[in-house]
């Protein structure tokens, strides 16, 4: 089933390396395939460096897409690391 | 053939500025007139000559183009009287037009000038010669106006050829970039890489002007291939000429054994020579796809090995044909 939601950036420091590996750890416990939509480009959650690329900083609201037959398991634990802040404050 | 789907960007207009501004090492343009039209939007990668426009003839007037103006045009101008001029001018006024581009430093009529002003239609003025001017206006608004799409993939260089890895993440295409380097081949983009299609059929990778060439290592963490390997180890742009996709290993699958059968694939409507290697402990992905690089090299100097085999062993079957 393909989802897609918008989430917001909420850390201070927006999407560094740490958040954005907090969400490549995430999103491989799923077989979904998960892609991250901001600003005209599309990247793939899998993959650190392509989060990296989209530079968002606090505040930023995201379009994430989950596919594939766990995507509603997959879109509930990335929108609960989203809203945690990665962890951050 | 297959077909990639990949949603891409297109631009549908530039602004007059942004030429400007991207063209300045090239073309260095000066602004004659038209300040307050700078935002004007371009169309489209052609560019028109308005001789027709000047001597009357609109229909078909291909107004939405930048209008350059040589000597011809420049020197038709002057034989005008200043009221036909602008009569002229005002009747090409009545379509949309992004601006006047003049080569060679010609100097254009004072009341072309004021009109312009006055319509605010931006007047650019280059010293190159007209053929320069058109050619790297062509070319640079093409690149401008070509589809555009980031992948999720490894884009190398390997012995020459442009080298597009595809597959699933985690199936080792970090990894075999990786060895590839180290083997002495050029790494264009890991991960996220830029692709652009020209010219209606070559398609090209580009690095991401953020992570440049650097690469996450899964167990390592980031590393920067540039200052690893050296700058003879990266390079930024590269046409692609095959696409590789590493898949896990399936029984069941059917792999091409022979290399009689050419496949391609369409990437942003280019046709690209496709190969799919499966991944298997053990398994060394680099050298097969250094492998296929040369390969793909000698079928396009006219050697095809496959080709070749087949026909030999068909000959020795049926000597002297049937």
């Amino acid at each position: 089933m393909r989802l897609e939601e918008s989430m917001c950036v909420v850390n201070r420091l927006g999407v560094h390396a740490r958040p954005a590996a907090a969400i490549v750890q995430t999103v491989l416990k799923f077989q979904s395939e998960v892609h991250i939509l901001h600003a005209g480009s599309r990247v793939n959650a899998k993959s650190i460096m392509g989060l990296l690329t989209l530079a968002a900083t606090c505040g930023t609201e995201l379009t994430v897409v989950c596919e594939g037959d766990d995507s509603e398991a997959a879109m509930a634990a990335i929108k609960a690391l989203f809203a945690s802040g990665f962890g951050e404050d | 053939m297959k077909t990639k789907d990949l949603p891409y960007n297109r631009k549908a207009s530039i602004p007059v500025a942004r030429i400007i501004d991207r063209m300045r090492d090239e073309l260095d343009f000066e602004v004659l007139a038209g300040y307050q039209g700078l935002s004007r939007p371009v169309f489209s990668a052609d560019i028109n000559r308005p001789g027709l426009a000047l001597s009357g003839y609109l229909e078909y007037f291909a107004n939405d183009r930048i209008q350059l103006l040589g000597n011809t045009e420049i020197h038709f101008m002057e034989t005008l009287t200043t009221a036909k001029l602008n009569q002229r001018l005002n009747d090409m006024f009545s379509f949309e037009v992004p601006a006047f581009v003049l080569s060679r430093n010609l100097e254009p009529l004072p009341s072309f000038l004021d009109i312009c002003n006055r319509r605010g239609v931006p007047v650019l003025r280059s010293t190159r010669s007209t053929d320069e001017v058109i050619s790297r206006v062509i070319l640079y608004l093409s690149e401008e106006f070509s589809p555009e799409t980031t992948i999720h993939g490894t884009a190398l260089e390997c012995y020459g050829v442009g080298c597009l890895i595809l597959g699933a993440p985690g199936v080792g295409k970090s990894e075999t970039a990786l060895e590839l380097i180290e083997r002495g081949h050029r790494l264009v983009a890991d991960d996220v890489v830029l692709l652009k299609r020209l010219r209606e059929d070559q398609l090209y990778a580009e690095t991401n002007p953020v992570i440049e060439h650097r690469m996450e290592i899964r167990g390592v963490g980031i590393i920067d291939v540039k200052a690893i390997f050296g700058v003879g180890c990266v390079r930024n742009v590269k046409r692609i000429g095959l696409m590789v996709e590493l898949e896990e290993w399936n029984p069941e699958a059917q792999y091409d054994r022979t290399g009689l059968q050419e496949e391609h694939v369409e990437i942003l409507g280019a046709r690209i020579p496709y190969i799919r290697i499966p991944v298997r402990p053990g398994r060394n992905i680099a050298i097969i796809i250094e492998v296929a690089a040369l390969n793909h090299r000698l079928k396009e100097l006219g050697t095809n090995t496959a080709q070749e085999l087949n026909d030999r062993i068909l000959n020795i079957m049926n000597p002297g044909g049937k």
